[in-house]
């Protein structure tokens, strides 16, 4: 019973992270907390469906579609409500603000467009079980954990060996310096916003087959989720935002199996508000790091 | 007269002044420069302490609604001591999550009827027709019905907590206390350097923002006869924040023509109401874009004082001379 819970709860965590690395690689270049990723993780998700119902291409074929979409959504947030605001000198808030104005937008189309009741994947992969030592293991749960723990994988490598990934981290690291030292920040900065928004439409399919539901408001319950993370693990920090991201897929599961399941949204800012209380900087944030004083 | 006495007008008229006040709690924590997402929250706090009290326990309403702001500031309390030491984003997001965490608590209770919300809360303008019909009033005067009276008091009422509210706001800016609010929202270190607790400020500002978030759900709920969980969810939050962002929250004055302006434009623009958060997203957008200071800002106010005296001025000398050319 515990270690079949372990196993859901990764399952269930290994999405989480997917998304909160979203926020993260946001934040870490342009130290904003893009509040309307959960949105396009939502969008991803209907992209996914679309193209995996109407026009019948695998899984692989929903999920690149899914990233396609929400890179394209992360170009157009860019350019409209990111970088007018770079352009001046603004408040810290005040991006914030911004993508929370995308949020509810892209939300309401969401309902406009799609409708307000949930829809799920066709249940091709849910209904094969496979059994390890005692664990029983779904098709869609392996398909998950491989996806994301791959696309993780890769992700890491990229950062860093790539010639890109090392532009990255350093606007990440320095803006001005990166820039004096021959980045183009500004392509480096479309860039990550455009991964960051790919990789959540990714997530988007991924908590679509694990759920087997998607409508239009599970952007904000899902991209809540994704910030907690992204405060567990310490902002900007790639590993934080992983093992955050599994932490609480794990604390999550366990509280749903032991008692207290209505209040599994509760969870994640629970866990928020004790860390902040311990650790402001977040689990692998440094100490240096901006919010506590 | 009946025209202008429309239940449907008296009842937007409420609406105004119930958000008017919320851009009112939005504007205190802002004035020490903290962006608080959590003010849905303590509303929803307010509304379901003081809607219990009367509904369950026949408490009169001048208590229940205090108590349901005492009851949001010692929530503020317990969020607030851990979080103020948290600053710009940090706070946003705790604050939020803290929205959220009270939203799926007051879904699970039993006492707050979950997900169905209670109902049958006693309507103000009810009890004040009572009153009036007790004070042998039953047939109305001066052409009105004691249920439009009875709305029209309620106005009376709202609108002189909201006069007072602005009274205190306008007061606080001048104040002390206002001036270290403004020093902390300036530039928090160099308020602390000279000598400001800025702690003890931010936390107080906080406070006062839920108190005043409380007592206008407690209001709220006393105007509808219904209240829900769903009433305070994250939408109800970034529409508080809408009122401080389109009008500015440099001024208290910035908030209220915030609250006023969203309140009016869903009953003008009916045709655009599938369209509503859309537009308040394309507001936050283009308004954090083209003006991040709000529609009022200090600047804007000095303006036009700055513009009417000078036409007064010379309106009076426009007077003088035409007077000496006759």
């Amino acid at each position: 019973m515990f270690w079949q819970q372990m196993v859901n709860g990764i399952t269930l965590g290994s999405t989480y992270a997917l998304i909160a690395l979203g926020y993260t690689l946001i934040f870490g270049v342009l130290n904003i907390v893009n509040m309307a990723h959960g949105e396009i993780f939502m969008f991803g998700a209907f992209v996914g469906l679309i193209l995996a119902t109407k026009f019948n291409i695998g899984i692989f074929g929903a999920l690149l579609g899914a990233m396609v979409a929400g890179a394209v959504l992360g170009y157009l947030m860019e350019r409209l409500a990111l970088r007018p605001l770079r352009r001046r000198k603004v408040s810290e808030l005040a991006p914030l603000i911004s993508t929370i104005g995308v949020s509810i937008f892209l939300e309401s189309l969401a309902l406009r467009l799609f409708g307000p009741q949930a829809q799920s994947f066709p249940g091709v992969y849910s209904t094969q079980l496979f059994e390890i030592g005692g664990l029983k293991i779904s098709a869609v749960q392996i398909l998950i954990l491989a996806i994301s723990f791959g696309l993780m994988l890769v992700l890491r490598f990229w950062l860093s060996k790539t010639q890109l990934g090392k532009s990255i981290r350093a606007t990440a690291e320095n803006i001005e310096t990166a820039n004096l030292l021959g980045v183009d920040t500004q392509k480096i900065i479309v860039l990550t916003v455009m991964l960051a928004s790919a990789l959540g439409g990714g997530a988007g399919v991924l908590v679509g087959l694990a759920f087997n539901a998607i409508e239009p408001t599970m952007g904000i319950t899902m991209g809540f989720k994704g910030l907690a993370v992204l405060i567990l693990g310490g902002l900007g920090n790639i590993t934080g935002a992983m093992v955050g991201g599994l932490l609480l897929g794990v604390a999550e599961v366990f509280s749903v199996a032991y008692g207290v399941s209505s209040y599994r949204d509760a969870v994640a800012f629970g866990l928020i508000i004790v860390l902040l209380f311990l650790r402001p900087q977040g689990l692998f944030g440094s100490q240096e790091q901006q919010g506590g004083r | 007269m009946d025209f202008l006495l429309n239940p449907y007008y008296l009842q937007i008229i409420m609406f105004i002044i119930i958000n008017a006040i919320l851009g009112i709690s939005i504007y205190l924590t802002m004035a020490t420069g903290q962006l608080s997402l959590g003010n849905a929250g303590f509303m929803s706090i307010g509304a379901y302490v003081s809607a219990l009290l009367t509904l369950k326990a026949g408490v009169p309403l001048y208590v229940a609604v205090p108590v349901g702001g005492a009851a949001a500031c010692l929530m503020a309390a317990v969020i607030g001591i851990p979080t103020t030491r948290l600053r710009g984003i940090y706070l946003a997001i705790a604050t939020l999550g803290f929205g959220e965490v009270v939203r799926v608590v007051i879904l699970n209770l039993t006492i707050t009827n979950g997900a169905l919300g209670l109902s049958g809360i006693p309507s103000m303008s009810v009890m004040l027709s009572k009153v009036f019909t007790a004070m042998g009033l039953a047939a109305g005067i001066g052409g009105m019905s004691v249920r439009q009276l009875g709305n029209i008091s309620v106005i009376f009422i709202l609108a002189i907590i909201l006069g007072f509210l602005v009274f205190f706001a306008l007061r606080l800016s001048t104040s002390r206390l206002g001036r270290a609010f403004a020093a902390i929202k300036a530039d928090e270190h160099a308020a602390e350097v000279s000598g400001i607790d800025t702690r003890y400020y931010k936390l107080l500002a906080f406070f006062m923002g839920a108190f005043v978030a409380g007592i206008a759900g407690g209001l709220a709920a006393h105007i509808t006869f219904y209240i829900g969980p769903k009433d305070f969810a994250y939408h109800r939050a970034v529409e508080i924040l809408l009122f401080a962002v389109l009008g500015g929250s440099d001024v208290v004055w910035g908030p209220l023509l915030g609250s006023l302006i969203l309140t009016l434009l869903p009953e003008v623009l009916r045709f655009a109401t599938e369209y509503r958060e859309m537009i308040y997203g394309g507001i936050l957008v283009i308004m954090m874009a083209f003006r991040p200071q709000g529609l009022i800002s200090e600047d804007t106010l000095g303006f036009w004082q700055k513009k009417l005296m000078s036409k007064s001025e010379a309106s009076t000398q426009g007077e003088i001379s035409r007077r000496t050319t006759r």
